[in-house]
C-alpha cells in the first residue's frame, strides 16, 4: 500500500501544516503546573523524613532504655533484692541520658517555633500590568495562590505572605505571561526552569 | 512565557532529553518550546476546540515530565510524547462525545462553518468537517503520517496499531477526505 499523494491532498496538507500561534502564558502554565508538582514532592520527601527521623529518636529512646535494663540486671549484686535494684541501679544514669517523651516534645515544640510563619510584604512597580501574582517555593510555584493588590495612585503591586523562617525564592508573573524576578532583591542562581527568581531571607521572630 | 534571551547554542534533541530525565528543569522548558506548537497543532486537528486543545496539551507535557524517569532513552522521544498526547486527545474526545449526547433542545453548539468570510476560510472549514467526520482512529492516523511526519514504526509505538492497520487507517482517511473535498476544491 502506498500513500497516494494528489492535488486535494497536497491542498489539504497544506491547509493542515502550518504551525499554530502559541501563547506563551500557555508555555509558562505548563512549567508552573510542572514546579507545583515538583515542590509537591519535594514536600512529601521531606515529611517521609521527618517521620523516619521521630521513629529513629523513639527507637533509640527504646533501645537505650532496654540496654539500661540489661545492664543493671548484670550489675545487680546477689544479695541486693530486684525491687530494690529497679529503683536506684548504677545503670539509672544511662536510662536518663536516652531522650524522655519530655525531651523529645521539648524538641518538637521546638521545631514548631522555628517555622512560626512571618509576616512578608512584597512590593512590585508595574504600572501597565493588569495582574500581577507572586509565585515561589512557599506557595508551590502556584500563580493562582498569591495574586497581588494594585494601589492605583502609585502602580505599586503588593501582597503580604505568612512565610516560615529561612530561605526563599520567588519570582513575579505578570498579565499571566512575563515572568520577572524582583528588581529589589538578590537574583536566585537556583531559580526552577530557568525563569529569573530572587531571593528573599525571612529571619526568624 | 518572556524572559531575558539566552545566548546560548540550543542543544539537540536526545542531548535535552536525557538533561531533562536526568531533572535538569531548563532542558524540560527547552522540550516544552521545542514541541508545544506541534502538539498543539495535532491536538487542535484532533479536538477542534481550542481550549480543550491547549488543555490537552499542557496535561501532556505534565504526564511526559512525571514519566520522564520511567522513559527508556533508546526509544526515539517523538513517538513517545505523540503517544501520551494522542491518549489524551482520546480521553477527552470521548468525554466530549459523552457531553454531547446531553445536549439538550434549544442548545446550540457552536459550529465552525457558521460563518464564512472567504474561500480560505471557507475551504479550512471544509478541510475541519471532513476531518471531524472521520472515525478517531483515522483521523489520528492520518494527522501523524501526513501532518506530522511519522514514520509508520513511529506511529505504531505511539499507537499500540500495528503497521498494516495504520496503512489501512491513513488510506481510508485519505480516500475520505479526497472524496468529501474533491467537490469543494472543483467549486
Amino acid at each position: 500500500m502506498t500513500d497516494e499523494r494528489d492535488v486535494v491532498l497536497d491542498q489539504i496538507l497544506s491547509a493542515l501544516r502550518p504551525l499554530p500561534q502559541v501563547d506563551d502564558a500557555a508555555k509558562a502554565r505548563v512549567l508552573i503546573a510542572v514546579a507545583a508538582e515538583r515542590e509537591r514532592d519535594r514536600e512529601q520527601a521531606a515529611r517521609r523524613l521527618t517521620r523516619r527521623a521521630r521513629w529513629r529518636w523513639s527507637g533509640a529512646a527504646v533501645g537505650l532504655a532496654a540496654a539500661a535494663l540489661v545492664a543493671a540486671a548484670l550489675l545487680r549484686s546477689p544479695s541486693e533484692p530486684a525491687a530494690a535494684v529497679a529503683g536506684a541501679s548504677p545503670s539509672a544514669p544511662a536510662v536518663l541520658s536516652a531522650p524522655s517523651g519530655a525531651q523529645l516534645a521539648a524538641r518538637n515544640a521546638d521545631a514548631e517555633a522555628a517555622v512560626a510563619r512571618q509576616p512578608v510584604q512584597l512590593v512590585f512597580r508595574a504600572p501597565a500590568a493588569t495582574t500581577v501574582r507572586v509565585v515561589g517555593d512557599f506557595n508551590a510555584w502556584d500563580a493562582e495562590r498569591a495574586p497581588m493588590t494594585r494601589d492605583a495612585a502609585s502602580g505599586l503591586w503588593s501582597v503580604t505572605l505568612l512565610l516560615r523562617p529561612g530561605r526563599h525564592v520567588y519570582a513575579f508573573v505578570a498579565d499571566d505571561s512575563v515572568w520577572v524576578r524582583d528588581p529589589r532583591a538578590a537574583a536566585a542562581k537556583d531559580a526552577d526552569f530557568g525563569r529569573p527568581g530572587s531571593v528573599l531571607l525571612v529571619g526568624r521572630p | 512565557m518572556r524572559e531575558a534571551a539566552s545566548d546560548a547554542t540550543p542543544a539537540p534533541r536526545n542531548v535535552l532529553v536525557h538533561a531533562a530525565r536526568t531533572g535538569d528543569v531548563r532542558s524540560f522548558a527547552a522540550l516544552v518550546d521545542a514541541y508545544y506548537a506541534r502538539c498543539l497543532r495535532f491536538a487542535l486537528h484532533m479536538l477542534v476546540n481550542r481550549s480543550d486543545a491547549e488543555e490537552a496539551v499542557q496535561d501532556t507535557f505534565v504526564r511526559v515530565h512525571r514519566a520522564l524517569p520511567t522513559y527508556v532513552e533508546r526509544e526515539a522521544f517523538e513517538p513517545w510524547l505523540f503517544r501520551i498526547l494522542a491518549n489524551r486527545c482520546r480521553s477527552t474526545g470521548a468525554r466530549e462525545r459523552r457531553r454531547a449526547e446531553f445536549i439538550e433542545y434549544g442548545d446550540v453548539p457552536e459550529r465552525p462553518g457558521a460563518t464564512v468570510h472567504d474561500s480560505a476560510i471557507a475551504w479550512r472549514e471544509e478541510i475541519g468537517l471532513a476531518l471531524s467526520a472521520l472515525p478517531e482512529e483515522q483521523r489520528e492516523a492520518f494527522l501523524m503520517r501526513h501532518v506530522e511526519d511519522l514514520s509508520y514504526e513511529d506511529m505504531a509505538v505511539a499507537t499500540g496499531a500495528g503497521v498494516s492497520a495504520l496503512k489501512m487507517r491513513v488510506k481510508r482517511a485519505c480516500d475520505a477526505l479526497r472524496a468529501r473535498l474533491t467537490e469543494v476544491v472543483r467549486d
